[in-house]
């Protein structure tokens, strides 16, 4: 052993080498499984109904949004209710993961400033348990769909690739502002109020076709209207997604993974000394 | 084999809590409101395998701080660390329990977080019970530990781990006379040829038993370094405490 496994030197901005950096997340799943599992179990320890919240919880929510739409437009169908739980849940998804990720950094204070390890893991923990939170919903979701009797068809396997979507464009949106939040606290404050506003951009309480032509420039800016108007298009509707929004939807959670990793990977060395 | 801390500054901008209000406000002063504190001050040290380097120091002498750059938690700003070999640190027990799980999840908690795999922690399980002394409790809540419970536990898993560096920042000072006793036995098991070890303590006859070197900080600076009983009567000399009892007691 002439070479050291190991040197550290100053801090210059700029990636670690990342096929090491890479091996050692890796060798590290199981701790990344163990705590999103320990965090999810922590989350509703004290509650009477324990781990069955993962399920009344979207339950709740989807039946409060649909009396907002029932009272708003005065009646409703059952595809409209299918719609909004199909992409209230996908959105919780990616507001969970935002949730989480936020605060990953600075509340992981006390395993930052006493272990080396890559400090990605807790943004990617948080997605983790968005994704725990999600995959109950999803078969509420199948299930209410059945009860709606809503035809089944081959083409509801394009969800797959629509949720491999949200899951990076989650993954990015969580390691972003999770490094955002160590140099600017103030955004966790700010984060309900953005969530609150990306909801309502979102074809959630509408369906992206009811949306008025003067407003369609709306979509542009807000990398969840395609991914959830194919996820709707998949899973309620039995049809194929659009590929101009399938790419587009590609395009933003590509872009925001690779530079949200970028700006955390090479600023990641520094936030011991900012806690 | 070694550990060669290479000429090592570091220094650190104390911020308030980085909020807009503090941002606005600076910006209409000119110049952001950071004191800059050297905590590392050309510190070269090297260590063998096989040594016990023993590190004392006053209070904020950056023995702390040394601990977290050889360690790669910290960045260096100035100077170079190599390091030849695997690193385990015992800075803070306890890192990466969970307080509403039970001992014996906490048991994997924690030895994940270490850097150990799941098959090492399943086959080390019952000796890291047993030397917890925590009986059935392993399986209660830790929230309900008393916090000698919690700290004997957390040490029995950071002492499974079996690195070729170890960093041990003071955290023998857990659980009564008898724990202490058998936690110092088991840093002493340690000791090995193909091994070393760095102990920061404020127990210098501790240190003086244990170590075959000792190293003494003082405000990011290195003072002394060397044979533990030369170093630490300048040490005792310089706190003009003598051999009182304060300093010996604890571990």
């Amino acid at each position: 052993m002439s070479t050291p496994t190991q040197v550290y030197e100053p801090f210059r901005a700029g990636l670690p080498p990342l096929r090491r950096y890479w091996k050692s997340l890796w060798s590290r799943r199981t701790f990344i499984a163990e705590y999103s599992r320990s965090e999810l179990r922590e989350q509703h320890f004290d509650s009477a109904f324990g781990q069955l919240w993962l399920v009344l919880n979207p339950l709740l929510l989807s039946a409060v949004y649909f009396l907002l739409i029932v009272i708003i437009r005065g009646s409703s169908d059952s595809t409209r209710y299918a719609h909004l739980t199909a992409t209230l849940f996908l959105f919780y998804l990616v507001a969970n993961s935002l949730t989480g990720g936020v605060k990953s950094i600075t509340a992981g204070q006390r395993l930052i400033l006493n272990t080396a390890f890559p400090r990605i893991m807790l943004p990617i923990s948080a997605v983790v348990i968005a994704i725990f939170k999600f995959l109950p919903t999803l078969a509420v979701f199948l299930v209410i769909r059945t009860v709606l009797g809503l035809p089944f068809s081959w083409q509801m396997f394009w969800s797959i690739p629509v949720l491999l979507i949200t899951m990076l464009l989650a993954l990015g949106l969580a390691v972003t502002i999770s490094c955002i939040n160590v140099y600017f606290r103030d955004i966790a404050s700010f984060l309900p109020y953005m969530t609150r506003t990306l909801l309502y951009l979102s074809p959630i309480l509408y369906e992206a076709s009811d949306l008025k032509p003067q407003l369609r420039t709306l979509e542009l800016f807000n990398p969840l209207f395609p991914i959830l108007d194919s996820w709707s298009r998949a899973l309620v509707h039995g049809q194929a997604p659009l590929a101009s929004h399938m790419l587009i939807g590609l395009g933003w959670a590509v872009g925001i993974f690779l530079i949200g990793t970028y700006f955390f990977l090479s600023r990641e060395r520094e936030f011991a000394v900012r806690l | 084999m070694s550990v060669r801390g290479l000429g090592l500054t570091y220094t650190t901008a104390i911020d308030r809590r980085p909020t807009l209000k503090a941002r606005v406000k600076s910006l209409g002063r000119g110049g952001k409101q950071t004191r800059v504190i050297r905590a590392l001050d050309e510190v070269n040290l090297d260590v063998e395998y096989g040594q016990v380097l023993g590190i004392i120091g006053t209070n904020g002498a950056g023995k702390s701080s040394l601990m977290r750059v050889i360690a790669g938690i910290l960045p260096p700003t100035q100077g170079r660390v190599e390091v030849y070999g695997s690193v385990s640190t015992l800075l803070a027990l306890g890192v990466g329990f969970n307080p509403s799980m039970s001992g014996r999840d906490n048991v994997y908690l924690g030895g994940l977080a270490a850097g150990m795999s799941r098959d090492e922690i399943d086959s080390h399980f019952e000796e890291i019970a047993e030397f917890s002394e925590l009986g059935e409790a392993i399986d209660a809540p830790m929230r309900t530990y008393s916090s000698g419970m919690y700290a004997r536990l957390a040490f029995s898993v950071a002492a499974t781990v079996r690195p070729d560096i170890l960093i041990v920042d003071e955290a023998l000072s857990t659980g009564d006379a008898k724990f202490k006793e058998k936690s110092l036995n088991r840093i002493k098991e340690l000791r090995s040829d193909d091994r070393a070890l760095i102990l920061v303590s404020h127990a210098m006859a501790t240190l003086e038993d244990v170590c075959n070197d000792v190293a003494w900080l003082h405000k990011g600076k290195l003072v002394q370094r060397g044979d533990p009983k030369t170093v630490i009567t300048a040490y005792r000399e310089f706190l003009q405490v003598g051999k009182s009892a304060a300093i010996d007691e604890d571990v």
